[in-house]
């Protein structure tokens, strides 16, 4: 099941049409592929893929958002 | 109570990590800083340090001076980095806008918050400040500091950053103004490793919880707020460094209604110490009061004479309920009526006590002004016991947390998803049945849209009979 997710994550991460994303877009994402997908097991997918190096937090400082490492701004701007 | 840590403590000598000396922090005199001059002209800046009030300008341009008389190879980012500051904000006064672009990648690994990305985007005018990132540091429950602890931390932050500290943000953390991406894993090692100190709150998720002094120092404290404070920070470790929620999330804890670190202005969640029992009055005592014997609000307006204490005129006219009398010479306060103003207790807290049966009172949805405007938090918990491990405050938490993730819009704060879909919406999703405490005037405003299932015998009602009295 997390496999699962982790690659539906990847796969919105990938296609979505903004480089960075909220959260609730990705769960929205997750849940229209897999509908029995937990917040909270969409959120530990996420985090493995951070502290795979996958993803990345983007922040403004008062909001955070997701993306894909190599997609869009990257390194520093 | 005593404190009890969640894993073990290591003892740490403060001394043993400090880099520099204090003689070698000490390295200009008055004299000097007189006739500095920055490495940038910045005459608006300096209008700023004319008047009566200290300057963030001058402090700066100490951390500049010092900067240039410190060893550069004991610095780990440019000593230059507190004039390119001032030489950018010269030019965003100049020009009227900002010159550090919105947000950025930055983080240490494994925190989703924490760190927040400052770039400047004139790096070719100010390259000392190109990157000039923000770090929170988790501020003790309390702000209880030891000074060594203070002195190594500004010493690792001179070594690996500007130097420049904001004591404290609003969310309560230390912040820690301006390093560049490279120091970021270093230092965070520095901090966790050396000086067992956590990163705080950024972003969207749970922000640093903070409290006020409590039984550490207070007598009106109702509970014990560090406690809390330190419970609620160590479990909701995840929230507060892997952001997943709609925005950000403030928890603040008072001990009692006197509200000193606002948590009913500040906070999503704000924790309001408070008692079910009655005031405890010391008859004695309000007699001394009253014959001059204690000075009222523990002395605290003996600057000027005030004349005789008049405990009509200064407490029992003031109360906002009038629940007070004096009856043959006694006080006697009616505790029915009682709304927690404080004013009677702050006033004679040698006669005066809050009760002893103490809980909290638990307010949802206050924010500051961005996108709709400040709220204060509303009552929806008049009372709940707040006692280790404070599972039942845990589990209402959790509820409204369920709700505002599942329905909250992205950069939705709690109070705007609770407008946006009504008090009574909030309520049922929580499971906490409507109370005249949650309404500022219930006579006047009942507030509360009552559904048939909710009044005895229900109601009947005729929708196209009404209309044919009544157009749309």
């Amino acid at each position: 099941m997390m496999e699962e997710i982790k690659q539906a994550i990847l796969e919105f991460a990938e296609t979505s049409k903004k480089s960075k994303f909220y959260f609730k877009d990705l769960e929205k994402a997750v849940q229209a592929k897999i509908p029995d997908a937990k917040m909270r097991d969409i959120k530990k997918a996420a985090t493995e893929l951070v502290n795979e190096e996958k993803l990345i937090y983007f922040s403004t400082g008062s909001t955070t958002m997701y993306g894909l490492k190599g997609r869009g701004i990257t390194e520093d701007q | 109570m005593d404190f009890k840590a969640k894993r073990p403590q290591k003892e740490i000598k403060y001394e043993e990590l400090r880099i520099y000396t204090d003689e070698e922090l000490h390295n200009y005199s008055e004299e000097e800083l007189k006739d500095f001059k920055i490495k940038h002209d910045i005459p608006m800046l300096e209008e700023l340090e004319k008047g009566p009030w200290p300057s963030f300008v001058t402090d700066a341009k100490r951390e500049a001076l010092r900067r240039k008389k410190l060893p550069k190879e004991r610095m780990m980012i440019d000593p230059d980095v507190v004039d390119d500051l001032l030489g950018q904000l010269e030019l965003s006064f100049v020009d009227g806008e900002t010159h550090w672009k919105h947000g950025g990648i930055v983080g240490v690994f494994g925190y989703g918050g924490g760190v927040i990305g400052r770039y400047s985007d004139v790096p070719e005018k100010y390259p000392s400040v190109a990157h000039f990132h923000t770090l929170r540091v988790n501020q003790p429950a309390s702000k209880f500091y030891r000074t060594d602890y203070l002195r190594a931390l500004a010493d690792l932050w001179e070594f690996r950053g500007s130097g420049i500290f904001n004591m404290h943000g609003s969310t309560g953390d230390i912040i820690l103004l301006g390093t560049t991406t490279e120091q970021l894993e270093p230092l965070f090692y520095d901090l966790t490793h050396e000086l067992d100190q956590d990163l705080g709150g950024s972003g969207s998720n749970l922000r640093t919880p903070s409290c006020c002094i409590g039984k550490a120092r207070c007598e009106f404290a109702c509970i014990d707020t560090q406690d809390l404070c330190y419970e609620l920070t160590t479990h909701y470790q995840d929230e507060l460094h892997r952001p997943a929620f709609p925005y950000k999330f403030k928890i603040k804890i008072d001990g009692c209604a006197n509200g000193c670190v606002a948590s009913i202005a500040r906070s999503d969640m704000s924790l309001i110490g408070t008692w079910r029992d009655e005031i405890r009055i010391d008859q004695e005592a309000v007699r001394a009061y009253i014959n001059g014997e204690i000075e009222p609000n523990g002395g605290a307006h003996s600057g000027r004479d005030w004349g005789k204490f008049d405990i009509q005129k200064e407490v029992i006219d003031l109360c906002p309920t009038g629940c007070m009398t004096m009856e043959d010479g006694k006080l006697v306060i009616n505790d029915q009526e009682c709304n927690r103003c404080m004013h009677c207790i702050n006033v004679m807290p040698r006669a005066l006590r809050p009760g002893v049966d103490s809980g909290v009172s638990i307010l949802f949805g206050a924010k500051a002004p961005i996108l709709e405007g400040a709220q204060l938090a509303v009552l929806t918990v008049p009372f709940m016991k707040a006692e280790p491990p404070y599972d039942n405050i845990k589990e209402l938490l959790e509820k409204v947390w369920d709700w505002w993730i599942e329905e909250g819009k992205n950069r939705e704060r709690l109070g705007e998803l609770i407008q946006r879909k009504g008090l009574p919406r909030f309520l049922e999703v929580i499971g906490v049945p409507a109370a005249p405490q949650m309404v500022k005037m219930p006579r006047t405003n009942p507030y509360i849209f009552w559904k048939e299932e909710d009044v005895p015998g229900g109601w009947k009602r005729d929708i196209k009979d009404y209309r044919l009295r009544h157009k749309r």
